[in-house]
């Protein structure tokens, strides 16, 4: 492994440990996680899906929110390597999705369609239960070698840990509370995001984009600022405007 | 396994339907009973929280279900006292499932001596809502301690989802089996609602209720009709889905 991959690395998880204060925002930190998986294992995408806890699997953060890529995230719930994963608990990779069509016909379409010619996923495993995964994606056909695969565990156990710390972790319970509660965050930030891109004339990612800048200027919870754009308490558009005023 | 468990309670609640002319979610709570190790369920259904807009008929809220004299008093025990889990349950939009109160005793302190006077050993509540949009959530007890197991939270989370359901077809008195907008990780309709809300100048809740409307009346799922908002190429107008 390389110095400067070494350096990218600490910083990694400086930061992340960073956003690991007393109430944190769960998908602030799962968005920040995808963001520095896609610079350090050197994959164009990442994303995380979760259990819903009834036997499904949601999107819940993304290095980027581009309509393709939020719907090959959306499509790999139902079929692909990321759902492979959290079924068998094991690393799935394909180093070519153009050969796998086969193997994964709705998937390897929808991501070759958007751009990406290689996945590989990763569980996010607590004890004996797979709550999610995290997915890499190439827009190159390429395999990813193995210190890349534990690295991205390394990021996934991390994801994991992130979810669960906010309270006693020897609660059983804790995982359904979190995972739920991720996910009903999501929805807000999806409300949030049509508020925005409505008002705005914005696309879904400028949106998001718009969203995570606030807060991040403001050092808000995404989530919270998501709930107050959907309730109509704050308006970001005049904010983005002032902000952009020379 | 949740698909299975899904269709399952799915068409209990049928069976249970065609025997009662109960509603779905005093429905969805005696089911809980019935399926889980709990001794009683219960449900409030929310006061109206959005902006009240001019026209909007919306119909009575406030409304407690329960299965037993207990879970009706723990209902109103957490309205009087301002505090419980099934308003922490909205705080953290996910469940608060406490197996043993009497050991967690600081986190409601008026609450809980209350609750544990009532009989009330266990609680577990479960949030009716969609986003900003909070509908009521749905409380379970139980008279000895212990938690519910994995299954039995998948079995509850499913029943919320039914009772969510239920109350937004109780809200519009569109009673479709189209659940295409909960169970789909496509996140369009969220995003939809987020943007008839401001074409319409309504709540997120309205937004939502005017797309199922635009949905019945034109005979197409609620995802299609996100798609094509989220595609700009349909907007809803100041009349179209209001019924």
């Amino acid at each position: 492994m390389s110095t400067e991959r070494d350096q990218r690395l600490a910083d990694t998880f400086v930061s992340l440990a960073d956003t690991l204060v007393a109430d944190f925002d769960v998908l602030d930190f799962l968005s920040l996680l995808t963001e520095r998986a896609t610079e350090l294992l050197q994959v164009d995408a990442a994303g995380v899906i979760l259990s819903d806890q009834r036997g499904g699997w949601w999107p819940a953060a993304g290095s980027s929110e581009h309509a393709e890529l939020v719907e090959v995230f959306a499509v790999q719930t139902r079929q692909g390597p990321c759902l492979d994963c959290v079924r068998t608990g094991a690393v799935v990779s394909s180093a070519d999705l153009d050969a796998d069509v086969d193997r994964w016909p709705l998937f390897a379409r929808a991501a070759v369609g958007a751009g990406f010619r290689a996945a590989t996923a990763v569980p996010m495993r607590l004890r004996a239960e797979v709550v999610g995964a995290l997915t890499l994606l190439h827009t190159q056909p390429v395999a990813v070698d193995d210190a890349s695969i534990a690295l991205g565990q390394a990021l996934a156990d991390i994801a994991t840990i992130g979810i669960l710390q906010q309270r006693a972790v020897h609660r059983e319970e804790i995982v359904f509370e979190q995972l739920q509660a991720a996910l009903h965050h999501r929805t807000v930030v999806e409300q949030a995001k049509g508020v925005l891109a409505e008002s705005g004339g914005l696309d879904m990612n400028q949106a998001y984009t718009l969203l995570r800048d606030y807060a991040r200027a403001h050092g808000r919870r995404l989530t919270d600022v998501a709930h107050e754009v959907a309730t109509g308490v704050v308006d970001l558009i005049s904010w983005n405007a002032d902000a952009r005023r020379p | 396994m949740g698909q299975s468990r899904r269709d399952r309670l799915r068409e209990q609640l049928i069976v249970d339907r065609a025997k009662s002319p109960a509603s779905t979610v005093a429905l969805v709570c005696a089911r809980c009973v019935a399926e889980l190790s709990v001794t009683g369920a219960g449900a409030t259904v929310i006061g109206k929280h959005g902006q009240g807009e001019p026209g909007d008929k919306t119909p009575e809220r406030g409304l407690v279900h329960a299965t037993n004299p207990v879970s009706a008093s723990l209902e109103g025990l957490q309205l009087t006292v301002g505090e419980g889990p099934c308003l922490d349950t909205f705080e953290s939009g996910g469940p608060v499932l406490v197996a043993d109160l009497a050991a967690d005793g600081a986190r409601w302190p008026a609450f809980t001596p209350g609750a544990l006077a009532l009989g009330a050993v266990a609680v577990f509540s479960f949030p009716l809502q969609i986003g900003v949009v909070r509908l009521g959530s749905l409380d379970l007890y139980r008279d000895v301690p212990g938690p519910l197991s994995r299954s039995e939270v998948t079995d509850a989370l499913i029943l919320a989802d039914m009772a969510t359901q239920g109350i937004v077809a109780d809200l519009d008195g569109h009673d479709t089996a189209d659940l295409s907008w909960l169970l789909d990780p496509h996140v369009e309709v969220h995003q939809a609602a987020g943007m008839v809300q401001v074409q319409l100048g309504v709540s997120t809740e309205t937004a939502l209720l005017r797309m199922r409307g635009h949905a019945f009346t034109h005979d197409v799922p609620l995802a299609e009709v996100a798609r094509q908002v989220v595609a700009r190429t349909l907007r809803l107008t100041e009349d179209e889905g209001r019924q």
